[in-house]
């Protein structure tokens, strides 16, 4: 219901706050011809009283009508400066801002807390909630209802799942804000779902948020199983719901075209798990829980994680290069790691890599232990490493025919694929040439090319752009999007945000030796840039005064 | 048919001279070369006719299968490429026993077979002077010109069929190493013996062996008959197995060329690869061929090359002056120079630097890398020893000690590869890096960088103890020793490095991290 609100007016506060004093014109908005408008609206005020009583979840629980949100929106607003700068502060502290919703919900395990987040995506959630109660107005099946009570909080999770969704799915161009504003929807709606009576009849209103909720009601109640908090839950499971509706809109939309004609289903169908989203939810799962330090959830057991980090430390003298980092990056993605220099970004790599022995921690590349078992383990990935030196009187033919014959390949074998990625990456020409009169971009190239000679799964690149030409840029994204395509991981690190923002999935930020931010590319940056969530995390730009002498031209 | 192939090889030879005026001169110039090859060879036989038996007989014995060696290592060495290669003809659907016909009398038409023909009748007439019947002497000459003759072609096929893909300048310059290693002891030997119109008693032993031999039988009947001796039915039934053996296997050889075709991938040269297309297509390979070209070009490793003869020779000055005899000092050089080749692998991973990432992120085979790394300073110290013991012998005089000398020096060189492979795995220590002249001192210096070359030199020494007190043995009691202190010796220093690979390749893959640290921080 909400989705469809905030379809056809995404992020309208303005639209919201009339909706307010009355619930009922809120839903007409979108579509007068729901019929179940009238039930988010009481389920807007019920709502009203419980966030009151648990904190920020009361005014979020608008997930429902839009009406719901117009009231929360005052609410929020009344008491969000003071929590929002808490919650902010604790986020902070957190380091956990990888994701927007994600640092909400952490925040949100506090009431506090949550409220704070709540108010902090208030606007958002107000327009979202009309969206959502307009949405619910238009399917108009009270089949939800029945099952409303003891599904309230998956189908609120669902229905800002679906809300997001559908916002998604309508309104391509608010994506990231409809998923941001669902994300604070399905906050707000699971706390609504502690109200199951409230809930029940506006969930039933629309079919297509039963749809949404059957699609998360198992992600949903799977998280909410695995995290021991309620408060935990609701966070996990919004952030899975919302990572879920980030990851699958189109799936929300082929979720909301099956929901219509079978509700009935719907409803029953919602407490059981659906495996459909399983795989995609998963990861952002582990996503959620990421500014927790535990141990992330076993991820999907047919597609083993490409490659998991687990408190991997190294420190140099006194130095902690690398604190304590946990990472996970699922098989097919194409995961970004970027962050200051001397972040530690090199020496994680080179750790994956099993260039470099970590102090503590695991490395598990496809399950396999890299410490334990480090020659399988290499088999498995192809690595780029940074500012280490090659046989540089080698020909580039000659290089790449080794790399290729150290990694057990038959000469025929390697040479026929020295050709096409000589071909590939423009280096016909000079594979004759002496690699030490490559230019450093050629030798990235060529490198790279030697990385991927035997066919890896996963791999490993540190600073794969750093001077290479756009154009070839521009191939080996080409290369590295259709190698991630067809189910290849691909973890780099790299300087270069506009092509981090461009290419990567997953992104995580990394700032002296820790993880700061971890998760989908929108997670991390939010409402900002990659750039300037960057420079945020990485401590924001350092004083630039006291430079008044470089002004004065002692000439 | 064989009209026509006879025909096509006069063509051929014809062919030869076309290619512009440079190459027809130069092919002029070769041409005047064997002819005055060929004419200074008839006279050196006919010199012969006036010695003795004996002395006529050795150097005929020896100048015949050298030449006829030369025959089949030659095709195999160059690489020739026969222009009437037998699977030219494949497509026409001819016959094969009278192709074979055809071809092998169109090959008595090329220069050496036509040199050689020349010698043998200068040969004939040699024996015919020393009362040996010419049909004898023709049938000795025809068949030690046709086994030859055979064997060039045989030799040519199979090089065609088995290294068309590996022909290369690397591979050529492998086997000139080969045929210098063997060459030039022998040379050296033959140079050292004194003759004065006597055979030395050394070649009496070495004629009558190869009389025996495929390559020299045909040549030693005639002598044989000369010199009454009963040998010559052991020649004889020798030369004619081995004709009957050629031929039988040359048309083998001819049937399979006919109905077989190339390997698909032979056209696909593996140019550019230099020494990886000679090595195998395996780690070691790769890590061979790269060690080698390292060694070749880059001044770090050139050094350490060079200063080792020099090493050797400078030795010898202050034992001079000390008043050592010269025939004792003589010998010293070749063992000092075995030692050090040894010993100048042990910091071999130091020179890779941070390069060696690619061995260990590849996660190598230890051992495949142990052993690639010891190739190139094998190819430079085997010929070195085979060449230089041989020279100190005959300073020396005393030819029983070169056994016992290849054996000392063997297995100096062989303990200190094995102690070489254990310690750069295990404690490599800062030097210059690449791209820095050779003579640039590291930035960090260690105490590993002064024990370890000690370690491995001092205990070079004492693994070969037993092979040097053999030598001794040698030298001052029994030359009888020499046999033991070369097979005891080489059988020290192979056990040697053969426990050093082993556990030289377990510590690289189990320290491989630790060596990348090493790399980075130096």
């Amino acid at each position: 219901m909400n989705v469809d609100a905030s379809a056809h007016r995404p992020a309208d506060p303005g639209a919201a706050a009339p909706a307010k004093p009355k619930p009922t014109p809120a839903k007409p908005k979108p579509s007068p011809a729901k019929p179940g408008a009238k039930r988010p609206a009481p389920r807007a005020s019920t709502a009203r009283p419980k966030p009151a009583a648990s904190g920020a979840s009361a005014s979020a629980v608008s997930a429902k009508p839009a009406a719901t949100a117009a009231t929360a929106t005052p609410r929020p607003t009344a008491k969000s400066t003071g929590a929002k700068s808490a919650d902010a502060k604790s986020t902070a502290a957190k380091s956990t801002a990888a994701k927007s919703t994600a640092a909400k919900s952490t925040a949100a395990k506090s009431t506090a807390a949550k409220s704070a987040a709540a108010k902090s995506t208030a606007a958002k959630t107000t327009a979202a909630k009309s969206a959502a109660a307009k949405r619910a107005a238009a399917k108009g099946t009270a089949v939800t209802g029945a099952a409303a009570k003891p599904k309230a909080m998956s189908t609120t999770t669902s229905k800002a799942a679906a809300v997001k969704r559908a916002a998604a799915a309508s309104a391509g161009a608010d994506g990231a804000e409809a998923v941001g504003v669902t994300a604070a929807e399905a906050m707000d709606a699971m706390d609504a779902t502690l109200e199951p009576s409230t809930s029940s009849p506006i969930i039933a209103t629309s079919a297509h948020d039963a749809a949404h909720d059957a699609a998360h009601d198992s992600a949903a109640q799977s998280n909410a199983a695995a995290t021991p908090s309620a408060g935990d839950t609701t966070s996990a499971t919004l952030s899975d719901a919302s990572a879920a509706v980030e990851a699958e809109p189109v799936e929300a939309e082929t979720v909301e075209a099956e929901t219509a004609p079978t509700s009935e289903p719907e409803a029953d169908a919602e407490p059981e798990p659906e495996p459909e989203p399983e795989p995609e939810p998963e990861p952002e799962v582990e996503a959620a829980p990421a500014p927790e330090p535990e141990p992330t959830p076993a991820a999907d057991p047919e597609r083993p994680a490409a490659l998991t980090l687990r408190g991997v430390a190294k420190a140099f003298g006194d130095t902690k290069a690398v604190a304590g980092v946990d990472l996970e990056v699922p098989a097919g993605s194409f995961y970004g790691i970027v962050g200051p220099n001397g972040a530690g970004k090199t020496t994680t790599l080179s750790i994956i890599a099993g260039l470099l022995r970590p102090d503590a921690g695991t490395v598990l590349v496809r399950g396999i232990d890299a410490l334990a078992e480090p020659e399988q383990a290499k088999r498995l990935m192809g690595i780029l490493p940074d500012r280490l030196r090659t046989f540089d009187r080698l020909t580039g033919r000659q290089l790449l025919y080794s790399f290729g014959v150290l990694r057990g390949m038959k000469p025929a074998v390697v040479e026929s694929r020295t050709e096409d990625l000589a071909r590939a990456f423009d280096l016909s020409d000079s594979l004759h040439r002496m690699v030490a009169d490559f230019s450093v971009g050629m030798k990235k190239k060529l490198l790279l090319a030697g990385a991927m000679i035997h066919s890896p799964r996963l791999l490993v690149l540190d600073e794969p752009f750093e001077s290479v030409d756009p154009t070839s840029s521009a191939v080996i994204l080409e290369i590295l999007g259709t190698y991630v395509a067809h189910g290849g991981t691909v973890v780099l690190s790299s300087h270069g945000m506009e092509l981090v923002e461009r290419v990567c999935s997953r992104v995580a930020v990394i700032v002296s030796g820790r993880v700061l931010a971890e998760g989908t590319l929108d997670e991390v940056r939010g409402e900002l840039t990659l750039e300037e969530r960057f420079v945020e995390l990485s401590g924001g730009l350092s004083d630039v005064e006291g430079l008044e002498w470089l002004h004065t031209f002692s000439d | 048919m064989v009209a026509h192939v006879l025909r096509l090889r006069l063509a051929l030879h014809r062919g030869a001279f076309r290619g512009g005026r440079r190459h027809a001169v130069w092919q002029g110039l070769a041409g005047i070369v064997a002819l005055a090859a060929v004419v200074a060879a008839a006279w050196a036989l006919l010199s012969l006719a006036s010695a003795e038996v004996d002395v006529a007989q050795t150097v005929i014995v020896l100048a015949g299968s050298a030449v006829t060696l030369a025959f089949a290592v030659a095709s195999l060495a160059a690489g020739t490429e026969d222009p009437l290669d037998p699977r030219r003809f494949a497509p026409l659907g001819l016959p094969v026993g009278p192709l074979t016909r055809a071809l092998t009398l169109a090959a008595f038409i090329t220069v050496p077979a036509l040199m050689l023909a020349v010698a043998a009748i200068a040969f004939v007439i040699t024996w015919a002077a020393h009362d040996v019947s010419p049909v004898l002497g023709a049938l000795a000459a025809l068949a030690g010109l046709v086994t030859s003759v055979l064997l060039a072609k045989i030799c040519e096929a199979l090089s065609a069929l088995v290294l068309r893909q590996r022909r290369s300048r690397e591979l050529l310059g492998l086997f000139v190493i080969a045929i210098i290693v063997v060459v030039v002891p022998v040379g050296v030997f033959l140079a050292s013996l004194e003759w004065g119109g006597r055979v030395p008693p050394e070649l009496q032993g070495a004629v009558d062996g190869l009389a025996f031999t495929p390559f020299g039988a045909a040549w030693a009947i005639p002598g044989q008959v000369a010199a009454q001796s009963a040998g010559v039915w052991v020649s004889a039934a020798v030369a004619a197995v081995t004709l009957a053996a050629l031929w039988f296997g040359w048309r083998a050889l001819v049937r399979r060329l006919l109905t077989t075709i190339e390997r698909p991938d032979a056209g696909r040269s593996r140019s550019g690869l230099g020494w990886f297309g000679v090595a195998p297509g395996t780690p070691f390979g790769a890590v061979a061929a790269r060690s080698l070209i390292y060694w070749w070009r880059d001044g770090r490793y050139l050094v350490n090359i060079v200063i080792i003869p020099i090493a050797g020779a400078v030795v010898m000055v202050p034992l001079l002056v000390a008043g050592v005899p010269a025939t004792v000092v003589a010998l010293v050089p070749v063992p000092l120079m075995a030692l050090f080749l040894g010993w100048l692998p042990h910091n071999d991973v130091a020179y890779d630097s941070t390069a060696i990432w690619m061995h260990i992120a590849s996660g190598t085979s230890g051992i495949a890398d142990r052993l690639g790394r010891l190739v190139p300073i094998t190819l430079l110290a085997v010929p070195l020893i085979a060449i230089t013991a041989p020279i100190a012998i005959a300073y020396n005089g005393s030819w029983a000690l070169l056994p016992a000398l290849f054996g000392a020096s063997g297995c100096l060189y062989l303990t200190g590869l094995g102690l070489s492979s254990v310690f750069s795995a295990v404690a490599p220590y800062p030097t210059a890096r690449p791209g820095d002249g050779p003579f640039q001192q590291p930035q960090s210096t260690v105490a590993r960088g002064v024990l370890v070359p000690a370690v491995v030199l001092i205990g070079a020494i004492v693994l070969s103890l037993p092979a040097l007190w053999w030598g001794w043995l040698t030298i001052d009691v029994d030359p009888g020793f020499t046999h033991l202190a070369l097979w005891g010796g080489l059988a020290i220093g192979l056990g040697a490095l053969a426990l050093g690979v082993v556990a030289g390749g377990t510590l690289f893959e189990r320290l491989g991290l630790e060596i990348m640290e090493f790399a980075e921080a130096s």
